[in-house]
C-alpha cells in the first residue's frame, strides 16, 4: 500500500512538472533579482525596506519585510509566502541555525555574542521552560514536534 | 549501515552531477565558509563529578556554482562534534548532522525552481527537512506552485527511513502586493504509517486605511477537525504600530496523534483541551535610532485557568549592528504550571566600544528572572554573558571569545567558555 502511494505520488509530481514546464510560457512582470544590492552598491546598509521602497509597491509589500523589534518571533507567514524576498539577503544556513532538524547546539550558544538577536532559548531556558512549556506547548511543537527534533527532549520526557 | 551507505549514494550522485553541470557554467563562484566553535564547560557524569567538558564543533557551508544569478548550484550545510576530553558527557563522543546539501536549479523567468537533496521546506502547513525534490514557479502573473516529495528528515529516528514518505505543496492566488491567498496539502508517512495529513490556508490581504490582515488556518484530515487558528491585523498610526491577534489551537489535532507523535506531546495529542489565545503587539518607531515596543497576551483554556503575558522592551540601533535594549515581562502561569515569573534582560552589542579595547566588537547581555515558587529550592536565576571579536584578512577571518555564568536553580554556578573561529572563502 505504502509503495503505491509513492509511486502515485511520484507519477503526480511529474505530472505537475510538466504542468509547470508548460504554464513557464505565461511569463510573469515581476522577477526579483537573485540578491539585493549590497551596502557597497547602495553606500548604505539597506536594513529598513520602507527607507527605499513605497509600504506598498505594486508587485511586493515591502512594509511586510521591514525587520521590527518581535521580527525575530512573527516572521512565519512572510517566510514562506515571500520566499525570493528573503533569499536575496539571507542565506538557507542563516535560517537553518534555527529552522533545521538535527541540530545539537541551540542558536542562542551557537551565535553566542549576537545578542541583538532575541533567541527564545537564552539563559536558564531549562528553568522557564517548565513554565512556559505548560502555559504554551504549541510554542515547543514548532521546532521540537517530530521524533528527531524532540531527541532534545526525550532525555528527560521518555 | 543502510542509511549511511544511502547518504553517501545520494553525496556522490550529487557531487557528480553539479561537477559535470558547474563546469559549463558560466560565472561560476565557489563560498566556503567554517566556523570551528570550542566550548569548555563542567557537568557531572556517570564517572564523576563536574567532569570538564570541551566539546568542539564544526560548522561547514559549501556554495558552488551560479550564486548571484540565476542557473545551476549547489549548497551544503553540516556540522560535526567532537568532545576533546571524552568526558562522557555526551550519548557519544562524536555526533553530526547535514542540516541541508542540495542541487539547486534557479531559472529568471517566472521564479523556477528545482532542488535536489536534503532541504529545509518552509510554506504553508510545512515546516519540514526533506531528502527529496522540490519544484516552484509561477504560472503567469497570478498564481504561483510549489510541491515536493520525499523522505522525511524528522522521522527517520524511529526504525530509520524504510517506510517514511512526503509529499506536498502549496498552490497560491496572488495580486501583486493586493492580496495572497494560499492552499497548503502534507501528507507523511513512518514506518508504512500515516504520520500526518494536514491542509492549510493562508492569507495576507491588504485593506483601506493601510490596514493589513494576515494569518493561517490549519486542518487536520486525519482527526477531521481544524487544528489551528493563527490571525492578525496590523493596524499603522503614524510612528505606532498595533498588531491586534487571535490564535486557537485544538490539542488533539494540532499535537497530530499518528504515527509522528512523540513524548512529551503524545499526552497532549490524547487530551481535549483547547487553547485560545489573544492579545495585542504595539510598537512605536521613535525614530531611526530608537525603537518601543509592548506586548500582552491572554491564554484561555477549556479546562485550565486562564494565564498572561506582559512585556515591554526599548531598543537603541546604531551603525552597522550595534544595537542597546532592555526588555522587562511577567508571565502569569497561574494554574496551568502553578508557577509564575518576571523577567528582565538587558543587551548590548557594539562595533564602536570595541574598538577602544582592541577589538571590532564587544557583546554582553543579562537576564534575571525572578520564579513566584521555588524550583528546586532556588527563586531566581542569573544568567551573564561577555563576549569580543576581531576580524583578520579582510574580514574573510575572525575570531570570537566569549564567557557566560549562570546561577540557577539548575546549577549552583556554571561557567561556561566560546570560541569561534570562522573563516570565509570566497571565489
Amino acid at each position: 500500500m505504502a509503495k503505491k502511494r509513492i509511486i502515485f505520488s511520484i507519477l503526480t509530481l511529474l505530472t505537475i512538472l510538466l504542468l509547470v514546464a508548460a504554464c513557464t510560457g505565461l511569463q510573469s512582470k515581476y522577477e526579483p533579482p537573485a540578491r539585493h544590492p549590497s551596502a557597497e552598491d547602495l553606500d548604505e546598509q539597506p536594513k529598513v525596506c520602507t527607507n527605499c521602497h513605497d509600504a506598498r509597491g505594486e508587485y511586493v509589500a515591502y512594509e511586510n519585510y521591514v525587520h521590527t523589534a518581535d521580527w525575530g518571533l512573527n516572521h512565519r507567514r512572510q517566510a514562506y509566502q515571500g520566499e525570493a524576498i528573503c533569499a536575496m539577503c539571507h542565506q538557507t544556513s542563516f535560517c537553518s541555525d534555527c529552522h533545521a532538524t538535527g541540530i545539537e547546539l541551540k542558536p542562542s550558544l551557537k551565535n553566542q555574542s549576537e545578542t541583538y538577536r532575541p533567541m527564545q532559548h537564552r539563559g536558564d531556558y531549562l528553568s522557564r521552560h517548565r513554565i512556559d512549556g505548560k502555559m504554551d506547548p504549541t510554542s515547543c511543537f514548532r521546532c521540537h514536534g517530530n521524533p528527531k527534533s524532540a531527541e532534545t527532549c526525550v532525555r528527560c520526557h521518555g | 549501515m543502510r542509511t549511511v551507505t544511502c547518504y553517501c549514494g545520494w553525496f556522490l550522485g550529487l557531487i557528480l552531477l553539479v561537477g559535470l553541470l558547474s563546469a559549463h557554467s558560466v560565472g561560476a563562484a565557489t563560498r566556503i565558509e567554517s566556523d570551528t566553535i570550542f566550548r569548555v564547560f563542567q557537568r557531572d557524569t556517570a564517572a564523576e563529578e563536574d567532569a570538564t567538558v570541551f566539546p568542539v564543533y564544526e560548522y561547514l557551508q559549501i556554495d558552488t556554482g551560479e550564486l548571484e544569478d540565476y542557473g545551476v548550484s549547489f549548497h551544503l550545510y553540516g556540522w560535526g562534534r567532537a568532545d576533546l576530553v571524552d568526558s562522557e558527557y555526551f550519548e557519544d563522543p562524536t555526533a553530526g548532522e547535514l542540516l541541508y546539501g542540495y542541487v539547486e536549479y534557479r531559472a529568471d523567468a517566472n521564479q523556477y525552481g528545482l532542488r535536489l537533496g536534503r532541504q529545509h521546506v518552509f510554506e504553508g502547513v510545512a515546516n519540514e527537512t526533506v531528502d527529496g525534490l522540490r519544484l516552484s514557479g509561477n504560472l503567469g502573473d497570478y498564481f504561483s506552485l510549489s510541491v515536493y516529495g520525499g523522505q522525511p528528515v524528522g522521522l527517520n529516528a524511529v526504525q530509520g527511513s524504510d517506510g517514511d514518505s512526503i509529499v506536498g505543496g502549496r498552490l497560491a492566488h496572488h495580486n501583486g502586493s493586493k492580496y495572497e491567498i494560499g492552499v497548503s496539502f502534507k501528507a507523511s508517512e513512518n514506518d508504512g504509517e500515516t504520520a500526518e495529513e494536514m491542509m492549510g490556508v493562508d492569507l495576507a490581504l491588504s485593506l483601506p486605511s493601510d490596514l493589513r490582515l494576515s494569518g493561517y488556518s490549519t486542518y487536520n484530515q486525519e482527526s477531521e477537525d481544524w487544528a489551528e487558528q493563527s490571525w492578525e491585523l496590523r493596524v499603522p498610526l503614524g510612528r505606532f504600530t498595533l498588531k491586534p491577534y487571535y490564535q486557537q489551537f485544538s490539542y488533539e489535532d494540532y499535537f497530530a496523534a499518528g504515527a509522528n507523535a512523540v513524548n512529551p506531546f503524545l499526552l497532549l495529542a490524547q487530551s481535549t483541551e483547547e487553547l485560545t489565545a489573544y492579545g495585542v503587539d504595539a510598537l512605536y518607531q521613535y525614530n531611526s535610532s530608537w525603537n518601543f515596543g509592548c506586548k500582552v497576551k491572554q491564554y484561555a483554556y477549556d479546562e485550565l485557568d486562564a494565564a498572561q503575558t506582559y512585556s515591554v522592551l526599548a531598543a537603541w540601533q546604531g551603525e552597522n549592528r550595534t544595537q542597546y535594549g532592555a526588555e522587562i515581562g511577567r508571565t502569569a502561569a497561574g494554574d496551568t504550571a502553578d508557577n509564575d515569573y518576571t523577567l528582565v534582560r538587558v543587551y548590548g552589542y557594539s562595533e564602536a566600544a570595541g574598538g577602544r579595547l582592541g577589538m571590532d566588537f564587544l557583546s554582553g547581555d543579562v537576564l534575571l528572572a525572578q520564579y513566584d515558587e521555588e524550583i528546586y529550592g532556588t527563586d531566581s536565576s542569573v544568567f551573564a554573558s561577555f563576549g569580543g571579536g576581531k576580524r583578520f584578512m579582510g574580514d574573510a577571518l575572525s575570531v570570537k571569545l566569549s564567557g557566560d555564568y549562570s546561577q540557577d536553580p539548575y546549577f549552583d554556578k556554571d561557567i561556561r567558555g566560546t570560541l569561534t573561529v570562522s573563516y570565509n572563502f570566497a571565489q
